[in-house]
């Protein structure tokens, strides 16, 4: 699952380097943290959020296929 | 040749959020729309008198001549590039979704409203109905950000179409039927006839359906998931 977020991720910003997913695990949740260089950043959410959702849609597949229960959340450098 | 046209009004609370819906709805680039705003709105008094925005968005489908010729073909290289990276991204996003199934990849025909040659891709495998989703919602994103990837790779827009087990085309068959059964019904009782809220992609199969019958007209109602295509019967001149 992290691998397809990372893979997505990687294939749409101009610079992958800065492209890193950490895992947080929770019993049967699956928590995903996705940050990019500043100036990707619209290119992960898209016009009204319509790449993070395309993201989240393929990611419950994923995790479905696995038994758990997934969330992805795209975050600001920090 | 006469330049021919093709239309669709939407109505938001904005011009902005008009464009971006029509954008989406027409699945064209928003350069190659022209934007007419017949109804700026209101914002009422009080809430009250509030008016949406009316914009109608027109597609030029043939280039006007005075234009420099457009690279409308790409190469050979490219071309066979083209369809390389769409099947390589595809397996791996299912790869990556632990999904097995088999894909071919090739270039569609010329889809005459939109002059843009899409990347056909064909998935088929057992089972793959959690790949459609409810209303075909996965198949959509599978597709959206396939389109992305390609798009970026290729440093170009590209048009891609996925189909699952042969979803697609019987949706898109059933939607056709549809669309001309409720024309008929609206053109027979003279009334404006909805159809069940649908995703911008269904909504673009119904408009493209009935653009070339005078006797309907087309748009879309509403906002996000209840949005719905409403088939308004024209008077005859």
């Amino acid at each position: 699952m992290k691998s397809l977020v990372e893979f997505i991720a990687k294939s749409l910003v101009d610079d992958p380097t800065e492209v890193v997913v950490t895992e947080r695990h929770r019993q049967k949740d699956v928590l995903l943290l996705l940050t990019v260089a500043e100036e990707d950043m619209g290119r992960v959410i898209g016009r009204n959020g319509r790449v993070a959702s395309a993201m989240r849609t393929l990611l419950r597949v994923a995790a479905s296929r696995q038994g758990v229960r997934t969330s992805l959340d795209i975050v600001e450098r920090g | 040749m006469p330049e021919m046209r093709t239309s669709l009004e939407v109505i938001a609370p904005s011009v902005e959020e008009a464009i971006a819906q029509g954008v989406e709805e027409l699945g064209l680039p928003e350069d190659e729309l022209e934007v007419e705003v017949l109804d700026e709105g209101s914002k009422g008094f009080l809430g009250l008198g509030t008016r949406q925005v009316r914009v109608r968005l027109t597609v030029r489908i043939e280039e006007p001549p005075e234009e420099a010729p457009r690279v409308e073909v790409p190469p050979e290289m490219d071309d066979e590039e083209a369809v390389r990276i769409a099947h390589e991204t595809v397996e791996e996003l299912l790869h990556l979704m632990s999904i097995q199934a088999k894909v071919a990849a090739q270039w569609g025909e010329l889809d005459p409203p939109g002059k843009i040659r899409p990347l056909l891709i064909d998935i088929r495998g057992d089972d793959l109905s959690i790949l459609i989703g409810r209303r075909g919602e996965t198949l959509t994103a599978l597709q959206y950000i396939t389109r992305l990837i390609v798009g970026k790779e290729l440093k170009r827009p590209v048009a891609v179409v996925i189909d699952i087990e042969g979803y697609r085309a019987r949706r898109e068959g059933q939607l056709r039927r549809l669309a001309r059964r409720i024309a008929e019904q609206a053109i027979e009782t003279g009334r404006t006839m909805s159809l069940e809220p649908m995703p911008a992609n269904e909504r673009r199969i119904i408009h493209v359906e009935l653009k070339d019958n005078p006797k309907v007209e087309t748009i879309s109602v509403g906002e996000g998931n209840h949005r719905k295509v409403t088939v308004i019967p024209q008077q005859e001149q």
